[in-house]
């Protein structure tokens, strides 16, 4: 059956909708607020700082470096975000810790309220999308940074070559894993599970 | 039905541990290439990076203010690499800024698998140097990332016309270029970016008077290299 523009829109108008609602009833308790920023704060920074992983280590266990110097280098290296990544890995470097944040704290909730069971679709999609995120971060200098290590254990670091975006596509890829997964919690956060009556009236 | 219930109960905590998996091993990966251990060359086979495999600096290197600088910042550059065209500016305002403090080593790094033409390119500024010394390399290499549009897209074209602006014999150029005669040292150059724990452009080591290296990946802020440098100016 074809979906009329009319339909496909009221559809449209009806998920943004739950999506807000779902989105409201989670953020308006605090401490998940909070979870969502702490989480999104740890992945963007993990993002940012995974090429100079080493190099923070290494400062931050210098006896010779002063405690400013210390605290100093992490953090003016997230100001990277602005020069080492691209026009199109910057946006997702930056989206991808934001709905991994938000798609856990939502879990959380939905796991606390115990409000249904967890659907395999929505936590193949929250893990998949947080995979994929994960290897799509990284794209920092020339030749992603964590794909082709990853890819170099099994000799097969030119594989990434042969994609178009170079590894971007991970990325783009877990934002909309990630987008789908949040879709499906808000699903049955506003749409709890019920006990169905069979009754015929 | 319970149990069903129950393994479905069972997917949230299983997913809590597998994303800490999955960030611990990012982190696993991420602290393993950044230390340069088991990274990949560009032929796909595995290097022990170590910083202390860095080629010692000699004469032969190309080096931008006082060879006697208490910090030396090595970089190891593609010159198609649009990181190492944006951290190029960041480097010259560092050595406009700290003078006699720093010099700075170009080195060698083309990721052929992704820009092919940079291997020629690199060739290229050591022709310069060959004909117009140290002065030239460096203005050769100036022009070449104020010019390229990155991502493998100069010209060739381009190459000998550097050369005339930078005030170098054309035709001395294009014979030393045809030769092929700098592919070994670009490839000496790039084969010891990875042995030091490079894996990606713009790879920079910087070195304080004492030997000790801090390595850092990719086009960092100058804020980040300022930073590293003050470390190294506290190493006697």
């Amino acid at each position: 059956m074809i979906m009329t523009l009319r339909q496909a829109q009221g559809h449209g108008e009806r998920s943004r909708t739950m999506i807000a609602q779902a989105l409201w009833i989670v953020f308006r308790k605090p401490p998940y607020a909070l979870a969502a920023l702490l989480v999104a704060a740890v992945a963007f920074a993990m993002a940012v700082w995974m090429p100079n992983l080493g190099l923070i280590a290494q400062v931050i266990t210098d006896p010779s470096a002063t405690l400013i110097q210390k605290v100093a280098l992490p953090v003016t290296l997230l100001l990277s975000i602005s020069t080492n990544f691209s026009v199109l890995s910057a946006p997702y470097t930056i989206a991808i810790p934001i709905l991994f944040g938000v798609n856990v704290a939502m879990m959380i909730y939905y796991w606390k309220r115990r409000i249904g069971a967890a659907k395999g679709a929505m936590m193949t999609a929250g893990f998949s999308g947080m995979a994929s995120g994960i290897f799509g971060i990284g794209c920092a200098a020339c030749g992603s940074f964590l794909l082709t290590s990853i890819l170099s254990s099994f000799g097969a670091a030119g594989a990434l070559f042969i994609l178009p975006l170079r590894g971007g596509e991970f990325g783009i890829l877990g934002v909309v894993l990630l987008g789908l997964s949040i879709f499906l919690v808000a699903k049955h956060i506003t749409n709890p599970l019920v006990c169905n009556t069979d009754l015929k009236l | 039905m319970e149990s069903e219930t129950k393994q479905n109960n069972l997917f949230v905590p299983a997913a809590i541990v597998l994303a800490g998996a999955l960030i611990g091993g990012a982190v696993y990966f991420g602290i393993r290439s950044s230390n340069g251990a088991n990274v990949f060359s560009p032929q796909g086979e595995e290097f022990t990076g170590d910083l202390e495999q860095m080629m010692p600096i000699t004469s032969e290197d190309h080096i931008r203010g006082n060879p006697n600088a208490p910090v030396i910042i090595v970089e190891y550059s593609d010159t198609e690499c649009p990181f190492c065209k944006s951290f190029h500016p960041t480097m010259q305002r560092v050595m406009e800024e700290y003078g006699d403090k720093v010099a700075w080593v170009y080195r060698h790094f083309p990721l052929d698998q992704i820009h092919s033409k940079a291997d020629t390119e690199a060739e290229a500024t050591e022709c310069a140097a060959e004909l117009g010394g140290n002065a030239a390399f460096w203005k050769y290499l100036d022009r070449l990332f104020e010019v390229t549009p990155s991502n493998n897209n100069l010209d060739p074209a381009e190459l000998p016309k550097i050369a005339q602006y930078v005030g170098l014999d054309v035709q001395e150029f294009n014979t030393c270029l045809a030769s092929g005669k700098y592919a070994q040292h670009v490839e000496n150059e790039t084969q010891n970016a990875v042995a030091t724990g490079g894996n990606g452009t713009p790879w920079s080591i910087v070195v304080a008077a004492n030997g000790k290296k801090y390595p850092l990946s990719g086009a960092q802020p100058y804020e980040v290299v300022k930073q590293l440098i003050e470390l190294a100016l506290q190493e006697k």
